[in-house]
């Protein structure tokens, strides 16, 4: 049935192709395992046969096992190979050691079949003869064969249908010190033995390998976070990172040749422990805030003077490779100290980043201390090493570490963002209070200017006027329509004083429109005619209501005075502006009078005048002649 | 006589109609009631039709036959005065509403011609001046003070056609019938010489008018506030949801 038809989508159908589709997948899992299934033999015994010598002797091509000297005696694998005796020459001699194995088991099988050798260690060298000839040798530095990846894997017969070997020799060349091992071995089908080396492979060192290195980046990525923030945490963090892969480096090796000398390599390795395990413990200190400065310090002179004693000499270097165990069992006494007073401060404190990095530590000290023991084989040398999954774990605590101030920073910031905004919600409001009170002093302020300003401007004119009135009508001096007269006066005040309060912004056209608005019909009702000469002049900025008052007054009284004291019959107003002064100009054609006289006779209106004149910093000019009075005011542009 | 006062009408000619003007009056200062009765009572072109001190008198009485010109105090006992000029505005469309006041101080005056009036009446006026004022109102003049013409210049300055778009059909148009209630160039010039301080037959000749067409200028900047007024009003409550749309 074509796929997409209709037919496709029918229950039966569909149930068929589900079918098939699980018998695939059932396929596909058990293939490889069925694949797999083939003869492989665990060898746990084997015959030995060991030489001394000063001297390692040359790798032959080809070895005849019965050729060689000493006898072969059966063994257990794995195996430690004892250290020789010191000679009386003081120079112990170096072993070698011989393994012969007969893989009775494999003869008859077909395929490929290979030999997976789980590790040995020592500081020397190893080779596997085939019945006899030559089939693997290790390369490289005799130092680096004590910890490199650890297994041996390689083909037992050279092409498919040949015979795998009859016999597998072992040749293991290792110095005096440390001491040599060897672990048990698989011989039998490739597909097997490589699958099962893949998988030992990946545990033992990829995995590691793989954190060794994301640590790596976390710390280059503290390391950049310490460059722009200068946080010691970040610091702490690359700084044990760096050493953590320099110390894994030996775990990690290749056959391939080291870019450092191996004394330096071994200096580099061990002495990035022992930093390492210092700057855990400056961490900690930061982590729980428990300072310690005393033993800080003596732990930093013990590291210092551990790295100085362990510089790498040339001429010491065999017997510098002897002392690799008691270095280590220095390390593991700062060590000790480290995790105690690590972990005690830290569980009494309320840090839960130091807990969970002395926990850390005190596993990666136990793991440490079971490797070191491996290495002494105590224990057996085929396990996993352990520091390597403890050097995870730290690195998981310092993710968590990270993670943790990371998302404690974001929290910090919000409380902070947020007491910020309430805090500048509170300056808001004390602002706006203030302001408010502020406003409240100015409109006081304005409100006593304005009333001492009506009471001056009531004193002078409407009370006068009405006070004076009032003695007239009590003498009963006057008539009806010359009382009439006196309050019209007093209106004519008023409205003026009305008018004032209206700000005329700058403008003393307005001003002297509204006083021609103003006193224009008493002028008329006297027979007087205006002639409003008026042009535009430059804008008054200080002409504030205070300001236009004084002006309407001393205008009002030069009007008052024309109409009192002559017989005009034509009022000119004119306004000009020069030298940074406006002036107004009120002409009449009247009689004149004599102004010293007037002023003699208690003139109170023209001392009016020059006293509102003085206050807004204008000036007055009276003239008076037989064809007229003119008053000129000159006002200032501007004002200080 | 030759009045010098910016109140544009003044020199107009007493009006010729034959028929007499009829005024209302709306106020509660009894000394001004009588000045007013006294004086209305000399003359023959005039004649009080209906007298009221209160505003809810005043609202009764525009419910009989409209008057020429009606009188209205601002602060009578039982409320204010704009109400009834507002009333009589929409009753009495054709009757010119004059307020009275003490000081003619352009707060009270602009108020009064928002609601609707087109003129204003000092009560410290000669008698004979009262009477000239109501004839030069029934003709078409109305007065005008220069702080009073700085104001309305100012308003029209600050929202020109703010209003506008929103002032619905049935609003009384002004007389001009633009709905958008700006000044026009002329009547802004007539605005900025009163402020200078000319009078009504100056202005005119400095503007090269008649004097009457300076008195129609002036009754019309005083349509054109009442409208806009409205016109706001209207808006503001659109705005605010009071009204519906």
């Amino acid at each position: 049935m074509k796929p997409g038809t209709r037919a496709s989508w029918r229950p039966e159908v569909r149930k068929g192709m589900l079918r098939w589709l699980l018998l695939c997948a059932w396929l596909l899992a058990c293939g490889p395992a069925a694949w797999a299934e083939g003869p492989v033999v665990h060898y746990t015994r084997a015959e030995m046969l060991r030489e001394e010598a000063p001297a390692f002797k040359p790798l032959a091509a080809t070895v005849d096992d019965a050729a060689l000297p000493g006898s072969w005696k059966p063994v257990e694998l794995p195996r430690v190979i004892e250290t020789p005796a010191a000679s009386g020459a003081g120079k112990r001699p170096v072993v070698t050691t011989w393994l012969r194995i007969r893989l009775d088991e494999l003869q008859g099988t077909k395929g490929g079949t290979h030999f997976y050798l789980l590790r040995w260690l020592a500081a020397g060298q190893i080779a596997v003869y085939a019945d006899g000839q030559l089939r693997y040798r290790s390369t490289g530095s005799p130092v680096w064969n004590l910890f490199n990846h650890p297994a041996l894997l390689l083909p037992l017969n050279l092409t498919a249908d040949s015979p795998p070997p009859r016999t597998l020799l072992i040749r293991l060349d290792s110095l005096p010190s440390p001491e040599a091992g060897i672990s048990s071995f698989y011989a039998g089908d490739s597909d097997s033995l490589v699958e099962m080396a893949a998988k030992r492979d990946w545990l033992a060192y990829q995995l590691p390998f793989m954190c060794s290195a994301a640590f790596l980046a976390v710390g280059l990525f503290s390391l950049a976070v310490w460059v722009v923030r200068r946080q010691p945490a970040s610091l702490y963090l690359f700084a044990i990172a760096l050493l953590n892969a320099t110390r894994r480096w030996h775990f990690q090796l290749g056959p391939e040749k080291l870019i450092v000398s191996d004394a330096w390599f071994i200096w580099l390795t061990l002495n990035a422990l022992m930093w390492q395990s210092l700057i855990t413990h400056y961490f900690m200190q930061f982590l729980h805030g428990r300072a310690m400065p005393r033993l800080s310090r003596v732990m930093l002179g013990t590291a210092i003077v551990f790295s100085i004693i362990t510089l790498p000499f040339a001429s010491v270097f065999p017997s510098l490779l002897a002392l690799r165990p008691y270095a280590h069992l220095l390390l593991i006494g700062m060590a000790t100290v480290i995790m105690v007073v690590g972990l005690w401060h830290s569980w009494h404190s309320r840090s839960l980043d130091a807990k969970m990095l002395s926990t850390v530590f005190a596993i990666n000290y136990a793991f440490g201390v079971y490797d070191w023991a491996r290495l002494k084989y105590v224990v057996d040398l085929e396990s996993y090493y352990l520091t390597p999954y403890a050097a995870m774990m730290m690195f998981g605590v310092f993710v968590i570490i990270m993670f943790r101030q990371y998302v404690g920073a974001l929290a910090t910031v919000e409380q902070l963002n947020s007491g910020l905004e309430a805090s500048l919600k509170n300056r808001e409001s004390e602002l706006a209070a203030s302001y408010e009170r502020l406003r409240e002093a100015e409109q006081r302020q304005v409100l006593s200017q304005e009333r001492q300003r009506l009471t001056q401007d009531m004193h002078d004119g409407l009370g006068s006027s009405l006070v004076s009135a009032l003695r007239v009508v009590e003498g009963g001096r006057l008539g009806e329509a010359e009382v009439a007269e006196v309050l019209k006066g007093c209106i004519d005040d008023l409205k003026l004083t009305i008018d004032s309060m209206e700000p005329v912004e700058a403008d003393l056209l307005l001003l002297l429109a509204t006083l021609r608005f103003r006193l224009g019909p008493r002028l008329a009702g006297a027979g007087i005619s205006l002639r409003w000469e008026v042009s535009d002049v430059p804008p008054l900025d200080w002409l504030n209501p205070r300001n236009a008052l004084h002006i309407l007054r001393i205008l009002q009284e030069a009007f008052t005075n024309t109409l009192k004291h002559t017989r005009a019959t034509q009022i000119r107003v004119m306004t000009g502006a020069e030298d940074g002064y406006v002036s107004v100009t009120i002409a009449d054609n009247g009689g004149g009078f004599d102004i010293d006289q007037a002023m003699a006779h208690g003139g109170k209106g023209l001392g009016n005048q020059q006293r509102r004149a003085q206050a807004i910093g204008a000036q007055i000019m009276l003239h008076s002649s037989a064809a007229g009075t003119v008053l000129t005011l000159r006002l200032p542009e501007k004002r200080p | 006589m030759h009045k010098e006062c910016a109140n544009a009408g003044t020199d107009m000619q007493p009006s010729s109609t034959p028929s007499q003007i009829h005024v209302a009056l709306v106020e509660d200062d009894v000394h001004f009631q009588n000045a007013i009765v006294t004086a209305i009572a000399a003359s023959p072109d005039i004649r009080l039709m209906s007298l009221a001190s209160t505003r809810a008198q005043g609202l009764q009485s525009l419910h009989s036959a409209p008057a020429d010109v009606l009188l209205v105090d601002l602060g009578l006992p039982d409320g204010s005065g704009i109400d009834v000029i507002r009333a009589a505005h929409e009753q009495w469309p054709t009757c010119a509403v004059m307020v009275c006041t003490a000081f003619g101080d352009e707060a009270h005056v602009l108020q009064s011609i928002e609601a609707g009036a087109s003129g204003y009446l000092l009560k410290d006026s000669e008698p004979e001046n009262m009477l000239h004022e109501i004839r030069s109102l029934h003709s078409g003049g109305s007065p005008i003070s220069p702080l009073i013409a700085r104001q309305i210049l100012m308003r029209f300055r600050a929202a020109p056609s703010a209003a506008a778009p929103a002032a619905p059909p049935s609003v009384n148009p002004a007389p001009t019938g633009g709905e958008q209630a700006a000044l026009s160039s002329r009547e802004k010039e007539v605005l900025e010489l009163i402020t200078k301080g000319f009078t009504a037959d100056e202005i005119a000749r400095l503007m090269q008018v008649s004097q009457h067409t300076v008195q129609t200028y002036v009754r019309r900047i005083y349509s054109k506030l009442n409208v806009n007024s409205r016109a706001e009003a209207i808006y503001e409550a659109r705005h605010q949801g009071i009204l519906a749309a």
